[in-house]
C-alpha cells in the first residue's frame, strides 16, 4: 500500500518537474513582456513587479508586427488546409489499396522528413528566384507543404489502417461509392488523426524560421522573422521581443486547444465485436 | 428454379487455391448453411457471392442474372458481418438508413422502412443510441436491421452469432429462424457451429479445404454422411470411430473384427455387396446418442470407463476401447461408472456407419 503511494507520489513529482521544465520558458516570456526595462534587466531577477502593457502598446503601434502575424496566419492556415486536403486521400489510398510502388511511395514520404531543412535552403532559394516566387506567400506555402504533407500522410495512414475493413465492405454493400466511403466513413472516424496532423502542420508552419528568413524580404515576413529582427543592433529590446513572442504563441495555443477535443482516440470503439 | 447458382467457382490468392471449383444451387426462399472447420473457405465463398472479392474462375448467378462481374451493391444482397461492422459514429437509425440514403431514397420512406425494421427487431427504443452504447445482442440486431431495410433478394450471414454468449446465441438463433419464416427471403449462412447448421438449415453445404464434401438436408447429413469427415463434423458430441478389419465378406453381410467386440468379431448387414476385401480396414462409426449401456445387441463392444459428465437430464460417458480409441456415450438419465471399470455398450445394427479405408461411406 505504502509502496504504491510512494510510487504514485514519485510519478506526480516527475510530472510536475516535467511540467515546470516545459512551462517555465512560457512563464518567463509572458512575465518579461509585462515588466518595464528596469525590472527586465534586474539581477537577480525580480519575481514581483508592477505589470505594464507598454511593450504591447509598442508592438501594437508597429504595423510590421501586425502584418507579420497576418502573414503567418495566411501561410500557416493555407499550408494546413492544403496538407490535410491532399494528405488524407493519399493516406486513405496507402492504408487501403494495393498498388505498384506503394512501399517506395511510403518511404519517399518518410524520407522527406529525414533531410535537414538547411541542406535544401540554397537550392530552394535558387529555384524560387528562378520562378520569381521570392517574397510571396505562395513560396512559403509550397515549401511548408512539402514538410507537412508527410506528417499528415503518416499519421492519417496509421489512423485509417486502424479502422476495421469490414466497415468499408459494409458501406460498399450499402451502395456507397469510393468517395462516400472516404468522406462518410474514413474522415469522421479518422478525425483524431486528422486533427493531430493538422495541429502539427499548423505549429510547424507557424514556427518555421529558416525558410521564412531565406525566402522573404519585406512584404511577406512572418511573425518569427519579425521577432528575431529586433535582435540586431546595440540595444536588445527584451520587452518588445517577449511581447511579440507572446503574441505569436497565442494563435497556435488557441488553435491547439480548439482542435484538441478531437484528438481523443477511441472514436472507433463499438464498431465491432 | 435455382435462385442462387454457384457454378465451378474458383478463388486463388496468388498460388494458394482457397476455393477449388465449388458448384451448388439454392432455391428461392431456402435457408442454406455453409459449414466447415476454420480455413475451409466458407467465409471466402460467401464474400464471393457478395462480390466483396472477385472470383478467379466460374460464374455466380442470382435470380437468373449472372452477377459475376456486378458490383456488390448492385447484386441485391445484404450481409451481416461477424464483427457486425456498424458505423461507430452513427446512431442506430443512421446506421440502418445509410444504405437507403446512398441510393437517394426519399427521407419519408427511409424513416418508415427503418421504423418497420426496428419494430420487427425490437429496436424502437434504441434508435438514437450509438453502437458503443449497445450490448452485443443489440448490435447484432442492428446489423440484421440494416440488412433488412434494403429489402435484399438474398441475405448473407457471416458467422453472425460467434461473438455472443451461449444463451444469447440460442435466442438469436431462434430469432433468425423466425425472421426467415416471416420474410421468406433466401438466406445463406456461414458457421463453424454444426448445431447452428442443423437447427437453421433447409440445406447444409459441408466444406473442407475449399471443396464441397456433401450437400444435403440436416437429416440426410446426419443419417447418410458420405465420408468420415462429414460424419465426424455433423452431430454433437462427435461420432465415435473404430478401425476394424474385414474378417468375412458375403453378399449383404460384412464380418468385422476388433478387440472390443464381444467375440472379437461381429456381423453387420450392408445394403449392397460391399467393395471391400478380406483383411481391409473398415471404419465403424457409432454416434454417442445411439450407444447405450449393457450388452444384448448383436452390436456390442467392451470399453473402459474414464470419466462421466452429468448434464442434469443426460449423462456423457468418456471411455476407451481396447485399442485405445476414445468412445463417447450420450445417454438420457444419470449414469454411474467408476474410473477403469469395464462396461458393455450396445447399439442397434442399423445405427452403424461403415466407411472404407479412404473414409468413404460403404
Amino acid at each position: 500500500m505504502s509502496a504504491r503511494l510512494l510510487g504514485r507520489g514519485l510519478h506526480l513529482l516527475g510530472l510536475a518537474a516535467l511540467l515546470a521544465f516545459t512551462l517555465f520558458p512560457f512563464y518567463w516570456m509572458v512575465s518579461s513582456s509585462l515588466k518595464d526595462q528596469t525590472d527586465l534587466l534586474a539581477s537577480p531577477p525580480v519575481w514581483t513587479f508592477v505589470p505594464t502593457l507598454s511593450h504591447y502598446a509598442e508592438i501594437w503601434a508597429d504595423e510590421k508586427v501586425f502584418g507579420a502575424v497576418v502573414n503567418s496566419l495566411i501561410v500557416a492556415s493555407s499550408t494546413t488546409l492544403l496538407a490535410v486536403l491532399l494528405g488524407t486521400p493519399a493516406a486513405y489510398s496507402l492504408a487501403r489499396f494495393q498498388f505498384r510502388g506503394k512501399k517506395d511511395l511510403w518511404f519517399w514520404f518518410i524520407s522527406n522528413r529525414m533531410i535537414s531543412p538547411i541542406v535544401l535552403a540554397l537550392p530552394v532559394y535558387l529555384l524560387a528566384q528562378g520562378a520569381g516566387l521570392l517574397d510571396t506567400h505562395l513560396v512559403l506555402i509550397l515549401i511548408y507543404l512539402s514538410f507537412c504533407l508527410p506528417i499528415v500522410v503518416w499519421i492519417c495512414t496509421d489512423q485509417f489502417r486502424s479502422i476495421p475493413p469490414d466497415l468499408e465492405q459494409a458501406a460498399r454493400l450499402d451502395n456507397a461509392n469510393q468517395w462516400d466511403i472516404f468522406w462518410r466513413i474514413y474522415v469522421p472516424l479518422g478525425l483524431p488523426g486528422i486533427a493531430v496532423s493538422a495541429i502539427f502542420s499548423f505549429i510547424f508552419s507557424w514556427n518555421e524560421l529558416l525558410y521564412a528568413l531565406v525566402l522573404t524580404r519585406s512584404d511577406v515576413q512572418t511573425a518569427p522573422v519579425i521577432a528575431t529582427s529586433y535582435m540586431s543592433g546595440y540595444e536588445l529590446p527584451w520587452g518588445k521581443i517577449m511581447a511579440t513572442g507572446t503574441v505569436i504563441v497565442l494563435p497556435v495555443t488557441v488553435f491547439a486547444l480548439f482542435v484538441s477535443r478531437h484528438m481523443v482516440r477511441g472514436l472507433t470503439m463499438g464498431a465491432s465485436k | 428454379m435455382e435462385f442462387l447458382k454457384i457454378d465451378k467457382v474458383v478463388k486463388k490468392y496468388g498460388e494458394a487455391t482457397v476455393i477449388g471449383g465449388v458448384s451448388l444451387a439454392a432455391r428461392q426462399g431456402e435457408f442454406v448453411v455453409f459449414v466447415g472447420p476454420s480455413g475451409c473457405g466458407k467465409s471466402t465463398l460467401m464474400r464471393l457471392v457478395a462480390g466483396l472479392d472477385d472470383v478467379s474462375g466460374g460464374r455466380i448467378h442470382i435470380d437468373g442474372v449472372d452477377v459475376t462481374e456486378v458490383q456488390p451493391a448492385a447484386r441485391g444482397v445484404s450481409m451481416v458481418f461477424q464483427s457486425y461492422a456498424l458505423y461507430p459514429h452513427m446512431n442506430v437509425r443512421e446506421n440502418m438508413s445509410f444504405g437507403l440514403k446512398m441510393i437517394k431514397t426519399p427521407a419519408a420512406e427511409i424513416y418508415q422502412r427503418v421504423s418497420e425494421a426496428a419494430a420487427i427487431l425490437k429496436l424502437d427504443d434504441l434508435l438514437a443510441r450509438k453502437p458503443k452504447e449497445l450490448s452485443g445482442g443489440q448490435r447484432q440486431r442492428v446489423a440484421i436491421g440494416r440488412a433488412i431495410v434494403r429489402k435484399p433478394k438474398l441475405f448473407l450471414f457471416d458467422e453472425p452469432l460467434s461473438n455472443l454468449d451461449a444463451e444469447l446465441r440460442g435466442e438469436m438463433r431462434v430469432e433468425i429462424a423466425r425472421l426467415h419464416q416471416a420474410l421468406g427471403v433466401t438466406m445463406v449462412y456461414v458457421t463453424h457451429d454444426q448445431v447452428e447448421a442443423m437447427t437453421l438449415a433447409d440445406r447444409i453445404v459441408v466444406l473442407r479445404a475449399g471443396q464441397v464434401e456433401q450437400i444435403g438436408s440436416p437429416a440426410e447429413l446426419y443419417d447418410r454422411p458420405v465420408n468420415t469427415f462429414v460424419a465426424g463434423f455433423i452431430g454433437s458430441p462427435k461420432m465415435n470411430f473404430l478401425a476394424t478389419r474385414v474378417a468375412g465378406v458375403e453378399a449383404n453381410r460384412l464380418q468385422l473384427a476388433h478387440p472390443a467386440f464381444a467375440n472379437g468379431d461381429l456381423t453387420l448387414p450392408v445394403r449392397d455387396a460391399p467393395a471391400v476385401r478380406l483383411g481391409d480396414t473398415v471404419t465403424l462409426g457409432l454416434r454417442p446418442e445411439h450407444l447405450s449401456l449393457g450388452g444384448g445387441s448383436p452390436l456390442a463392444l467392451a470399453v473402459q470407463s474414464e470419466y462421466v459428465e452429468n448434464l442434469g437430464g443426460a449423462s456423457q460417458l468418456y471411455a476407451r476401447s481396447a485399442d485405445g480409441a476414445p468412445i463417447i456415450v450420450h445417454t438420457p438419465g444419470r449414469l454411474a461408472a467408476a474410473r477403469g471399470e469395464t462396461l458393455m455398450l450396445s447399439a442397434a445394427p442399423e445405427h452403424a456407419y461403415l466407411f472404407d479405408a479412404e473414409g468413404h461411406a460403404i
